[in-house]
């Protein structure tokens, strides 16, 4: 079924208040998928996915703070969704980048990694160069950078796959963020080797995916929007005569 | 914050304190900057054509009508249909489910695919999956008084009392106009670019000017149809002085809540217009045209009729109120700071609704200043955090701009006695009171100054232990804040946009909030139903379709249709039993 932008992000922010998520956090959520689908970036297939661990997390629990200084920040998602509380880190990462002109974030233990560049296009409006990095563990081996250029609203991103697998001792569920104030982070993917299965998508696919979403509407899979909207019923007060009350109308239609 | 168009600055602002005081928004008027004189303005300028391309209505009015409309870069389409409704399911509660007529606007043509679509769903309204190139969605119910009075007056060759709409000012009134994306519609974004409707609400109220159109030509289609031999079309006074309704109740509040930008807009629009006219000096003419219009508001409110005691009190203290602003006018020098000795005599002399009328008739004066402003009432809205801001700044920041909400007490049941929340029933805003009723748990987050109160609390006490920490960090200990900082910084920087009430004090009335939105919209005729729903009429007053593009009159005769008073049409013969006696 088709459905408009403004239905997506207002269905999905009351799905994410049913589930639990603090109010900030609802709309940030909501709008990080919602920004992901209307640029071509399967954030529905993402909230798709992840549906069920979020019904089991405990989504108001900020990351904890394994360490940090002045440039740099290690935190610890909790093997919970970057959907939850990972603005937060994030802002941790901006923060430091505003005082220093560089900083690095890791996010550790997350899931749901592709839905943080949603939220990584509000950081880039706000005139913050930021290029995101993580690892895919699984076969093949992939690796995903995403840059955004600042005051650019949509980044590039670059996925591509590796030949040789490094021995690893940890599941590899993180993701790195390197900010800068006034340097450019675009990647260069001119290496002197060619890059396995690269997959680029760049700012003006995304731009005309958008304006295609606005045009068209969205592609939205019906079971998971009769599921977001049992989601968000949670959030409405079941009707009865004192709540018909307090809407304040009369029922007749007299004039 | 940077506005969708460059703004023009100007000095002499009234502070917030006093405009945003939730009485005073409360008791606002229709401005020459309301969403539908802007919309009529430049459909004026730009010559705007609507023609009807399909009429296929039976006698009964029932059927499928669509009008086309021509700007100078784009087309589009009103597609109505009109159905019979059973006595049981006529209701004006967003909740009902079956309308005497569903309608929409269209970006571009419509081919037969879409006006299939359409007829599947547009009558179904909420329940129907409505298409992407459908700009506004909604729905109408005749007034049946006026409807049947109407009716048999024009198919018994005389024109219907004037006073009828005086008492309500429409055939019919909607109760919803559904835009931005609802039910599957378009997003407002995609009118980002559109010349036509990038203003917020000017596709809504297209819509509903449009519905003024049929409504005509649907009376006289039912008179001729009941009388081919005898019938006569309504007299053009009186299609001027049709409206549309509406009726709305508590789901205006979150929106002004929700949209703090927006409303930030709006309000910098409307105090920069008067701002600009108070530095006016007072020429003789310009005196005069004022004198002519507070004439003519009184007669208007004079002529308002509402079952409302607490609003007959007010339109009347307002009538009075103008008699004494008219008087003293006359005995007060036309000079350089006539108008500031104006407002600044009604602030002590005038009640709220009298003191707000002179400054949308202010407003009035100045054409050349003011509606350069029309283009400036959108935004795009994004409220950012500022995370590297000290915490103890952001102490501060709450302290100077938001000392008003710093009141509140979570001991004051006065403080704490209503909830908001949306009902499972069509997700409808609605009122309850806490502790005695059930949905507390699940409030809606409007009530802004509490919240801001209670983020201060905590970040005094989170400071003592952090003096020096970053907002950040202050929200890692508080996440449950994000939404609160993010807004208040946002805010901040602006002069307007925050409502100063606590929408949970017990004394807290909601239809000031209803008004607040109405009087952008350009509603009149405020018929309050309860403390928490009115009806209001829309374009009563307005140009009509063929007006459009009248080389007889200009476009500021065209324009001049704030507070229309009843038309005295001549020759006509009443018939017994006049409105006078019946309301």
């Amino acid at each position: 079924m088709k459905v408009s932008l403004n239905e997506l992000q207002g269905l999905a922010r009351k799905a994410f208040g049913g589930i639990g998520f603090q109010e900030g956090d609802a709309m940030d959520a909501a709008d990080m998928v919602a920004w992901m689908e209307a640029h071509g970036l399967n954030g529905i297939e993402a909230l798709k996915k992840g549906l069920d661990f979020l019904l089991n997390e405990d989504a108001s629990q900020p990351p904890a703070i394994i360490y940090q200084d002045a440039d740099v920040c290690v935190v610890d998602a909790g093997k919970r969704t970057i959907l939850g509380n990972a603005s937060l880190a994030i802002e941790l990462g901006y923060a430091k980048c505003r005082a220093r002109g560089l900083s690095v974030t890791k996010i550790r233990h997350c899931h749901n990694r592709m839905l943080i560049v949603g939220y990584l296009s509000r950081i880039a409006r706000r005139n913050m160069n930021v290029t995101a990095f993580w690892r895919n563990a699984h076969e093949p081996l992939t690796e995903i950078l995403v840059s955004f250029k600042a005051g650019d609203t949509e980044p590039e991103i670059c996925m591509y796959s590796l030949d040789a697998v490094p021995d690893e001792t940890e599941a590899n569920d993180g993701i790195t963020l390197i900010m800068a104030n006034h340097a450019n982070l675009l990647a260069n993917l001119n290496s002197d080797e060619p890059l396995n299965d690269l997959l680029l998508q760049t700012r003006d696919t995304m731009t005309s995916w958008y304006e295609r979403s606005l045009s068209e509407g969205i592609d939205v899979d019906e079971a998971l929007w009769e599921r977001l909207k049992v989601l968000a019923i949670r959030t409405l007060v079941e009707a009865s005569e004192d709540s018909r009350m307090g809407a304040g109308a009369g029922t007749s239609d007299n004039d | 914050m940077t506005p969708v168009v460059s703004t023009a600055r100007i000095d002499g602002l009234r502070p917030a304190s006093l405009v945003m005081d939730l009485a005073r928004l409360g008791s606002m008027h229709a401005s020459r900057l309301s969403f539908v004189r802007s919309l009529t303005r430049k459909m004026l300028t730009e010559h705007w054509q609507i023609t009807r391309t399909r009429f296929d209505l039976d006698a009964n009015g029932h059927g499928l009508a669509i009008y086309r409309l021509n700007t100078p870069t784009n087309r589009y389409h009103c597609v109505i249909f009109s159905r019979e409704l059973p006595p049981e399911a006529r209701s004006d509660r967003v909740i009902a489910e079956a309308w005497d007529l569903t309608f929409a606007l269209v970006d571009g043509e419509v081919e037969d695919s879409l006006l299939a679509h359409m007829a599947d769903n547009v009558p179904l309204q909420e329940a129907g999956r409505q298409h992407p190139r459908v700009l506004v969605l909604s729905r109408a119910n005749k007034s049946l008084r006026n409807f049947s009075h109407f009716v048999t007056a024009l198919a018994d060759g005389r024109q219907p009392d004037p006073a009828w709409l005086t008492a309500v000012g429409y055939l019919y009134r909607t109760t919803a106009v559904y835009g931005n994306g609802k039910f599957g519609i378009a997003d407002f974004a995609r009118l980002k670019g559109n010349p036509d409707f990038n203003r917020p609400f000017a596709a809504e109220m297209c819509a509903v000017y449009m519905l003024r159109h049929f409504s005509i030509e649907q009376l006289n289609h039912l008179a001729r149809a009941r009388a081919p031999e005898r019938a006569v079309s309504l007299d053009p006074d009186l299609q001027r002085y049709l409206g549309i309704g509406n009726s709305t109740g508590l789901g205006m509040a979150p929106f002004l809540i929700n949209h703090p930008q927006l409303i930030q807009q709006w309000i910098y629009g409307r105090e920069r217009a008067l701002a600009y006219a108070q530095q006016q000096p007072a020429s003789p003419p310009k005196r005069d045209q004022l004198l002519a219009l507070l004439r003519r508001a009184r007669v208007y409110l004079q002529q308002t009729v509402t079952e409302d005691a607490a609003q007959t009190a007010r339109n009347q203290a307002t009538v009075a109120a103008v008699v004494t602003i008219i008087d003293w006018l006359q005995q007060t020098p036309a000079s350089g700071d006539l108008y500031r000795q104006l407002t600044a005599w009604a602030l002590q002399h005038c009640p709220l609704e009298a003191q707000e009328l002179i400054h949308s008739l202010l407003i009035e004066l100045y054409p050349e200043f003011t509606d350069t402003l029309d283009d400036e009432f959108g935004y795009q809205e994004s409220m950012d955090l500022k995370p590297d801001m000290k915490a103890e700044h952001l102490k501060a920041l709450i302290e100077d701009k938001f000392g008003w909400a710093l009141n509140y007490s979570e001991q004051d049941p006065a403080d704490n006695y209503w909830f908001w929340y949306r009902s499972a029933e069509k997700e409808e805003p609605r009122l309850g009171i806490r502790h005695q009723e059930a949905g507390a748990d699940k409030e809606l987050p409007l009530a802004i100054g509490p919240r801001l109160c209670r983020c201060y609390h905590r970040l005094v006490a989170f400071l003592q232990n952090c003096p020096t920490a970053m907002v950040v960090e202050f929200l890692l200990a508080h996440p449950e804040q994000k939404s609160c900082v993010r807004r208040l910084q946002t805010m901040a920087d602006t002069p307007y946009g925050e409502i100063r009430a606590n929408l949970w004090h017990r004394d807290m009335k909601p239809m000031h909030l209803l008004r607040t939105k109405l009087s952008f919209f350009g509603a009149g005729r405020f018929d309050p139903k309860s403390e928490r729903w009115v009806r209001i009429t829309l374009f009563q007053g307005a140009p009509l379709v063929h007006e459009l593009n009248d080389a007889t009159l200009s476009v500021a005769e065209l324009d001049d249709w704030s507070f229309p008073a009843e038309p005295v049409l001549q020759d006509n013969h009443p018939e017994p039993g006049h409105i006078r006696s019946i309301v």
